[in-house]
């Protein structure tokens, strides 16, 4: 009895040790940043001017990728948790798992040794394309969609359509050459933008999708029996109940583009700029870092700025993502009051 | 069809077309990547192209930007020298012989030639290949790729674009990652379990902000306080001898095991914790009921009957790490590392020896090489690899969680 119940007591401290090392870890980082910098011998002075220009080329990145992955996310999500069949719904959350996955390196290779020189030369042709065809897609459905009894489906269909669509429209382009917009550096934000925010669909997706889903059947059954339709029950009923999920998820998708490396570095050009311009090169404060560290010596001027970049980067990640997690639990909470 | 019906319909047409614009831009990711990355080991076909002023060009065809051809001709001296830029309004012809013979010397020099006499200074018995690329039917062309895919993972030059070296470093990096993340992710999430209340959720917030620090934010970290910090103090102390040499006190092996365990610790976690608390909660009653103690039932019950979520949250770790390149670039990747961190030299594991990972070498070959158009091959090749590995470790972590909810599903029934 004795002997179990040491054992017991043992595993209850291991239990209690690994959780105060994960505590200790959480509060560690930014406890060694501070104290680095506030005990280094030459008081740092922060070079606030390329602190500013590395936060406004993060941000640009930022928000060139969250143009591309907040729209898909959010209407991919609309369409699997609203209007999809099951099974097509458990393939396409497997189909963003997996491609969550991907290594960023890899979209990083994809962006700066394959897409770059061909977007250079093509960026009118890609934004058309972008504008072009959800219009495309909602003039067919007001002519034709009506008759199509069951949507549920129709993602799986509109693949090879879509696909044609945009190989149409790069064919027409290539005949007639793109030189309405030059970008000023082949490895520029929207490059960055493309990349990323393909990188981060999969985020977007997954915690909207689940926002969106969880919002109580009963709800939609009652809207869909007063006679609205399933768009209708769907865009005012079932949306705004899940407000709060799909800020989070776009919250979290900022989050994740902000602290990014790797496609930053390898396709963003690496030159400090500071402006807007979507067409201009970028140095995110990954790539800084990831740039600058190798090299840097201990207690230099160096090494402390890039120690507050670090700072920066850890404070700005984490109070974006509990803010989303607040907003998400408030969220969770009401319809847990809904359901019961 | 009402006004109504149609706007209906165009909406929802709108949002299924952009789901399948997501559909075929990741398929098209993953398609794009393996057949470049299949591309790399393609035998091409060698070209002689005759200019205007009369001189003759045996070579491969490695770029054609459109107003110029780039070349490889015979690197008689050294690789990556004999690269030649041929505009393409000088080419008077272009013609593929069948007797033109590619070959590969030990050092990754390239050859080519006509005929069956080989150039008088390569010894043709050292060659590591030596095909007709003209002359080859499609299934040799195949046998041909498929062989040199194989010594792409099984040579160790790197000379010749093996990859051995990498794959063993991300090998001994993600063992010695795993010899740390199970027992502190089981303990954490055992935590977790078995004191429910503020405690656990802290630590269960702690987790998940821990999953969303940027993984450069590691590497600081790993490079600041394990590298400089502990790594120098443990120099001073049991290798003063060698300083200033640094042993541990310059990027290594162990550091990168620990910087990665605490960067891939909160998936870990997150999968054990779910599988725990997907159990039904019949059995832990009956178990308490029985007698047993919180902890006996964790250990005795839970955790057996748990474990395809512990395999589950390890495969999703490793899966992590072999893609996590930016915070090893901080604590002791090398492009180039001038031996194993696992050899047959007493202690066998060198934990502080620089080390050459997967991830990385796709970021280094496509960046970092001298040689642009053989390193971008090699970086594609070396990404088809890793996305490879990837999917195949999440496909597999899928189905063990596939296959626990169906087991949980017949403890219930």
């Amino acid at each position: 009895m004795a002997g179990r119940r040491a054992g017991d007591r043992c595993l209850g401290w291991l239990t209690c040790g690994a959780a105060v090392v994960v505590l200790g870890c959480l509060l560690l980082i930014p406890l060694w940043l501070v104290v680095t910098l506030l005990s280094s011998a030459t008081m740092p002075v922060p070079d606030a001017a390329r602190l500013g220009r590395l936060a406004a080329d993060g941000l640009r990145a930022t928000a060139c990728a969250l143009l591309v992955a907040v729209p898909l996310g959010f209407a991919s999500a609309a369409f699997t948790a609203g209007f999809c069949a099951a099974r097509l719904r458990g393939a396409l959350r497997t189909l963003f798992e997996l491609f969550a996955a991907v290594p960023t390196v890899v979209l990083g290779l994809v962006a700066t040794a394959s897409l770059a020189p061909w977007l250079a030369g093509h960026v009118a042709t890609v934004l058309a394309l972008l504008v072009a065809l959800p219009c495309a897609l909602l003039a067919t459905g007001f002519a034709f969609g009506a008759r199509l009894r069951n949507a549920r489906w129709l993602a799986l269909w509109l693949v090879p359509v879509v696909i044609a669509a945009a190989a149409c429209a790069l064919l027409v382009a290539s005949l007639h050459g793109d030189t309405l917009v030059v970008p000023r550096s082949p490895w520029n934000a929207m490059l960055v933008g493309l990349a990323l925010g393909l990188a981060v669909v999969p985020v977007v997706f997954s915690i909207a999708e689940e926002a969106l889903a969880l919002v109580p059947r009963n709800q939609v059954d009652a809207a869909l029996a007063l006679g609205a339709t399933r768009w209708q029950a769907f865009a005012s009923m079932v949306v705004p109940a899940a407000a709060g999920g799909l800020a989070a998820a776009a919250m979290l998708g900022f989050s994740r583009c902000f602290g990014e490396t790797m496609i930053v570095l390898m396709a963003g050009g690496n030159t400090l700029h500071g402006g807007w311009d979507p067409t201009m090169g970028l140095r995110a404060p990954g790539a800084e870092l990831a740039l600058g560290l190798p090299d840097a010596r201990i207690g230099s001027a160096a090494w402390e700025h890039l120690l507050l970049v670090a700072l920066l980067l850890f404070a700005v990640t984490v109070a974006v993502q509990w803010a989303a997690v607040l907003v998400r639990s408030r969220l969770r909470r009401r319809h847990a009051g809904a359901r019961a | 069809m009402t006004a109504r019906a149609r706007t209906d319909a165009a909406a929802i047409w709108a949002i299924a077309g952009i789901a399948a614009l997501c559909i075929a831009a990741m398929a098209g990711v993953y398609a794009f990547v393996f057949a470049r990355g299949a591309a790399a080991f393609w035998p091409a076909p060698i070209a002689e192209i005759r200019l205007r002023d009369g001189a003759l060009l045996l070579g491969e065809v490695v770029a054609d930007s459109g107003d110029a051809l780039v070349l490889r001709l015979d690197e008689a001296e050294r690789r990556g020298a004999s690269y030649r830029r041929v505009a393409h309004a000088d080419i008077l012809g272009r013609d593929e012989p069948v007797d033109a013979v590619a070959a590969l010397e030990q050092d990754g020099r390239r050859r080519y030639w006509r005929g069956d006499a080989a150039p008088p200074d390569a010894a043709a018995a050292d060659f590591v290949e030596s095909i007709r690329p003209n002359a080859l039917s499609l299934p040799t062309r195949i046998a041909v790729a498929a062989r040199r895919a194989l010594r792409f993972m099984t040579d160790g030059s790197v000379a010749t674009g093996g990859v051995l070296p990498a794959i063993a470093g991300t090998l001994t990096l993600v063992a010695l990652m795993t010899l740390v993340v199970v027992p502190l992710g089981v303990a954490t999430a055992g935590f977790v379990h078995l004191r429910r209340g503020r405690g656990a959720a802290l630590v269960r917030a702690a987790v998940n902000t821990l999953a969303g620090v940027p993984s450069i934010v590691y590497g600081v970290i790993g490079l600041g306080l394990l590298v400089h910090g502990f790594g120098r103090s443990i120099d001073q102390w049991f290798h003063a001898g060698r300083l200033p040499l640094p042993t541990f006190g310059g990027g290594g092996l162990a550091w990168a095991a620990l910087t990665l365990a605490l960067l891939t610790l909160p998936v870990f976690v997150v999968s054990v914790d779910l599988g725990l608390s997907r159990l039904p909660r019949r059995l832990e009653q009956a178990s308490l009921a029985l007698g047993a103690t919180r902890e006996q039932t964790l250990r005795m019950l839970l955790l057996p009957a748990a474990w395809p979520a512990v395999l589950t949250g390890l495969i999703l770790a490793i899966a992590r790490a072999c893609g996590a390149v930016a915070p090893l670039m901080l604590v002791g990747v090398v492009e180039l590392a001038p031996s194993l961190p696992l050899d047959g030299e007493f202690p066998y594991l060198h934990p502080s020896r620089q080390f050459m990972h997967l991830g990385y070498a796709v970021y280094d070959s496509a960046l970092a090489s001298a040689d642009m158009h053989r390193g971008v091959p090699r970086a594609y090749a070396c990404a088809a690899l890793l996305i490879a590995i990837v999917l195949v470790l999440n496909l597999a972590a899928m189905m063990l969680r596939e296959r626990l909810r169906l087991r949980y599903r017949a403890l219930e029934g």
